[in-house]
């Protein structure tokens, strides 16, 4: 390692940690829900509000896909993979955050709920 | 000696593969951090790059793709696009840092790392149309960590194998 590679590793820091904090500001405060969806299909649209707890089970390329709801976070509890990496993510609760479950092609988003985007749909 | 260095690149992409196998077997911090993984074959790359030149890097890389590819998901599944835009991309970027910046191998192997997972991103942005965008600060973070030991092990490997390779070559 030479003075060139330490100025490339501080760099790295700061740029990430800076980005990582001003994601974590901008996540809206308001009304989150979850969308899941197969492939580019809406399958479910989930409110993620305080004392609400529910699993859902939805069908993914390889079976069945069964996600969870607890207060404000969601996860994926079972799924049929090999390595069941969307599973191990565990929850997920800012709006910029996603679980991807590739071999379900299953893909679940976190957005903020907009009063207007319900009317229009 | 155009058959022997054949011999040594087939030799250097078996170890590419084995050690992509092995390593995707072992999920980094039980995989709670999807795609998070140390990178064993770049150092095989690095190698191959600092030893021989960029086009049997790249030719060792696209070829490990393909087969752990065939292997492992089966070729031109997603799974496949997403480690030829990774290899694609840091390939081209270590050829670039080695070439134009004052950076030592551990820092080509950091840049690695990093373009590797900018490839990964921009895959899942036009495969699954999912802006995954904010994942890539996490991914630089840990970038630094894996890219730092990748980088040591390839040049102890390059240390080691240089006087060797000279020998054998005179």
């Amino acid at each position: 390692m030479n003075k060139s590679d330490i100025k490339l590793i501080f760099i790295l820091l700061i740029v990430s940690t800076l980005t990582i904090g001003i994601m974590k500001l901008k996540s809206s405060e308001g009304t989150k829900e979850a969308k899941v969806y197969y492939q580019n299909d809406l399958l479910l649209t989930i409110p993620l509000n305080q004392n609400f707890n529910k699993t859902y089970t939805v069908n993914g390329e390889n079976g069945d896909v069964v996600i969870e709801v607890e207060n404000d976070k969601i996860r994926v509890v079972e799924e049929i993979s090999p390595l069941h990496l969307c599973s191990k993510q565990g929850w997920i609760k800012e709006t910029y955050e996603s679980i991807v479950c590739l071999p379900n092609k299953i893909i679940i988003k976190i957005e903020a709920s907009n009063e207007l985007d319900a009317v229009v749909e | 000696m155009e058959l022997q260095k054949n011999a040594r690149l087939s030799l250097l992409l078996a170890f590419a593969v084995v050690l992509n196998i092995i390593e995707n077997s072992i999920p980094l911090f039980g995989g709670h951090i999807p795609g998070l993984k140390l990178g064993l074959a770049n150092s095989i790359i690095l190698f191959v790059l600092y030893i021989y030149s960029f086009k049997d890097a790249m030719y060792i890389s696209i070829l490990r793709v393909f087969l752990v590819a065939i292997l492992r998901t089966g070729v031109f599944s997603q799974a496949f696009f997403f480690s030829l835009m990774g290899a694609l991309l840091s390939g081209g970027a270590m050829f670039l840092t080695k070439k134009f910046t004052k950076l030592s191998i551990v820092g080509v192997s950091i840049v690695g790392s990093i373009f590797h997972s900018i490839g990964q991103v921009l895959m899942a942005i036009i495969i699954l149309n999912n802006n995954m965008i904010y994942y890539l600060p996490w991914l630089l973070i840990f970038s630094i960590p894996t890219g730092i030991i990748v980088g040591i092990i390839s040049k102890e490997l390059v240390n080691y194998f240089k006087n060797d390779l000279q020998n054998f070559e005179n």
